[in-house]
């Protein structure tokens, strides 16, 4: 059934999705660069309104009214440019190209039909010329991820828990053969052993299947646990990515550390752990000019206020922050390399 | 299927309750609204010289039975004729049973209403569908506006004005009655077209006095549906624009459904301005007749029924859930 060719990998260049609002056109992500290598998991992460979801959204062109994608482009193996798809070719791509699994807090299931319908419903809508043979991958599927794929099949949401939900929603995104799986928020809601079950299943089913996996996340527990990469959104901007042991052991964005710094630890003190100060921006008052994070950056400078932070790149990590410009001579032996800001400021 | 009969025989049995506490109530209140329309009689034939005794036998003659005895003696022949589904004799109608005339009266109402009803509840729903997918444009803005002008103006200020529109100034409809009465009743065309031209006025009453309470239910319920998260889901997962869309019309009308039985259920009592206007002699005119006739039987007849039909269309509405909503069905199951 799988298709041949490897897992594929995404380019998202100068991503800027913006919302209309009363006071205008309001960015939520702007001028993002992300790179999914193929077959690896990348985890973001961010606060609440750090427009984390929004990219997600973005990965189908799917972000919803009174948002749109304002500029850049989603290059997705085997796909191109998804920004650019629409219609029926859009439709099409959706589940059978990139898998999207909801958080799992949300009912993402039909109330009114069973699981084993609506995988039906899901197979009729891409032409699938062999419905029995869809369910009973359906039913693998589940098996694999250790559930009664039968009952669990002839069930409706609501004999459903949360876990088994979002593992219907897991099998839902692979039915199709997607080899390319968005996950918002896949533990959120869960309790602690369920999310443990669940970010095992990821990372078997994203080894076994052979995917290339982006998962959203506020958890920073999640990303360490799974991912491969790791890219730190603040603001609808990326403030730092790279491999996730890297940024995790030694953080160079000052919201990283902060971030870091205020997970609580199971041993020791409590009052180890230091809660950033103030509220991330909302779309209302992301600063449109400078770096958006300089109102709680303990690392604050005159030239934050007007221009917005460089990339500054260093082997296989970048951070976008003025600080680490001036701090020279860093521990990698590259040195860094202080790429062009990307992406225009919103007018 | 046992979670269904053990559902329904609760219902049967609450109902069955209901009906006996709302005829004892509808008994009191009748019985102690003054005025006897058999003393009446009975003043009126001794009045005219008849004597004592020969006036209580023509009574008697006349309506078939006398009240007599204490409330409770009363009462208790009452509920003892009801439990053999006699409802007694009518007091304004001489010589016909209660059952009769309530059955003679109920198809004038039920036919119509129920015709209104089905022909509104089709049309809102629709167009209801229709006013929230094109909410944010002219056209759903014209459906919304139409369904509150229409749910707002009362039922017979909406007959008034249709039938001074249809019988006056364009005079294509009749203005009153069931059927031409030059025509013999009978299963002919005739009869039939004449059946269909009188019952028109009503039902496009009924139907329009009802549609605006239907277009801006759905509408609202299409728009909630909208906005969860299983629809985006199923965009999100490539599913066909058809299947979203029966997803959606699925989900947003089930709640619509309460509505519909339970207007059914008032079937029986909604009907009086209606019929007074177009004069229709269904069960409306007939309840204002039995008030006005100090009819008790009629009365308490009318009340009963009326009673029944809304505790059944209950029960129905609450069985049909547990046959369209899987979420009703286990709910009985569910420890």
């Amino acid at each position: 059934m799988a298709p041949e060719q490897g897992p594929p990998g995404v380019r998202i260049r100068g991503l800027t999705v913006v919302y209309r609002t009363a006071a205008g056109e309001l960015p939520a992500v702007s001028g993002v660069d992300l790179d999914l290598a193929p077959g690896t998991i990348t985890g973001v992460v961010g606060e609440s309104g750090s427009g984390k979801s929004t990219l997600a959204l973005s990965l189908l062109n799917a972000v919803q009214p009174p948002g749109r994608i304002a500029a850049g482009s989603v290059e997705i193996d085997g796909l191109g440019d998804v920004v650019a798809l629409g219609g029926e070719g859009l439709r099409r791509a959706r589940g059978r190209h990139v898998g999207y699994v909801f958080q799992a807090a949300q009912n993402s299931l039909n109330p009114l039909k069973t699981v084993g319908k609506q995988v039906l419903d899901l197979g009729r809508s891409h032409g699938v010329e062999n419905p029995r043979g869809l369910l009973a991958d359906a039913r693998d599927l589940l098996g694999r991820m250790g559930l009664d794929g039968a009952r669990v099949l002839d069930s409706y949401q609501h004999e459903l828990s949360g876990g088994m939900r979002q593992r219907v929603g897991i099998m839902l995104a692979l039915v199709l053969n997607a080899r390319l799986v968005v996950l918002d928020e896949p533990t959120t809601a869960l309790d602690m052993i369920t999310q443990a079950t669940i970010l095992r299943i990821v990372r078997e089913v994203h080894a076994e299947r052979g995917l290339t996996t982006l998962v959203i996340t506020h958890d920073l527990g999640v990303v360490a646990e799974v991912a491969d990469r790791l890219a730190v959104m603040y603001g609808g901007r990326v403030a730092e990515q790279g491999p996730t042991r890297e940024v995790l052991a030694g953080p160079r964005h000052p919201y990283t550390r902060g971030l870091l710094g205020a997970v609580p630890r199971l041993v020791g003190d409590i009052g180890e752990a230091h809660a950033l100060p103030g509220r991330p921006p909302t779309l209302a008052d992301i600063p449109a000019d400078g770096c958006v994070f300089r109102g709680r950056c303990p690392l604050r400078m005159d030239v934050c206020e007007t221009g917005r932070p460089p990339v500054v790149v260093s082997g296989s990590r970048s951070a976008a922050c003025h600080a680490l410009r001036d701090d020279d001579g860093h521990d990698d032996g590259d040195g860094p390399v202080v790429a062009a800001a990307t992406g225009e400021e919103q007018a | 299927m046992a979670v269904l009969l053990r559902r329904f025989a609760g219902h049967v049995a609450r109902g069955f309750v209901m009906i006996l506490v709302v005829t004892t109530i509808s008994f009191l209140i009748i019985r102690s609204v003054p005025g006897d329309p058999l003393a009446a009689r009975y003043q009126k034939l001794v009045e005219q010289g008849m004597a004592p005794d020969a006036a209580q036998r023509a009574v008697e003659a006349l309506y078939g039975f006398t009240p007599k005895g204490s409330l409770w003696e009363q009462y208790v022949d009452y509920m003892g004729g009801l439990a053999h589904l006699d409802l007694g004799q009518s007091l304004s109608v001489p010589g016909a049973g209660v059952s009769t005339v309530l059955f003679s009266a109920a198809k004038w109402t039920v036919i119509p209403v129920l015709a209104g009803t089905l022909l509104s509840f089709l049309a809102g729903v629709v167009m209801g569908v229709y006013a929230a997918i094109r909410r944010t444009g002219v056209l759903g803005d014209l459906l919304a506006v139409s369904g509150s002008l229409l749910h707002g103006v009362p039922q017979y200020v909406l007959a008034l004005l249709l039938g001074a529109i249809f019988t006056t100034l364009v005079p294509i409809l009749p203005a009153g009655g069931t059927a031409d009465i030059m025509i013999d009743p009978g299963f002919t065309a005739g009869y039939i077209g004449s059946l269909v031209q009188h019952a028109t006025l009503p039902v496009v009453t009924y139907a329009l006095a009802g549609y605006g309470g239907w277009i801006l239910a759905m509408k609202s319920s299409v728009v909630t549906v909208l906005g969860d998260d299983f629809i985006l889901a199923a965009e999100l997962r490539g599913m066909k624009r058809s299947i979203v869309f029966r997803y959606v019309a699925r989900n947003a009308i089930l709640p619509l459904f309460t509505i519909l039985a339970l207007s059914l259920g008032l079937l029986f009592g909604g009907a009086i301005f209606i019929e007074r206007i177009f004069n229709y002699p269904g069960l409306g005119l007939m309840l204002i007749d039995s008030v006005n006739n100090r009819d008790y039987s009629l009365m308490g007849g009318a009340f009963l029924l009326i009673t029944a039909a809304v505790v059944v269309a209950n029960i129905a509405a609450d069985l049909l859930y547990t046959v369209i909503d899987p979420r009703v069905r286990s709910g009985g199951e569910a420890a």
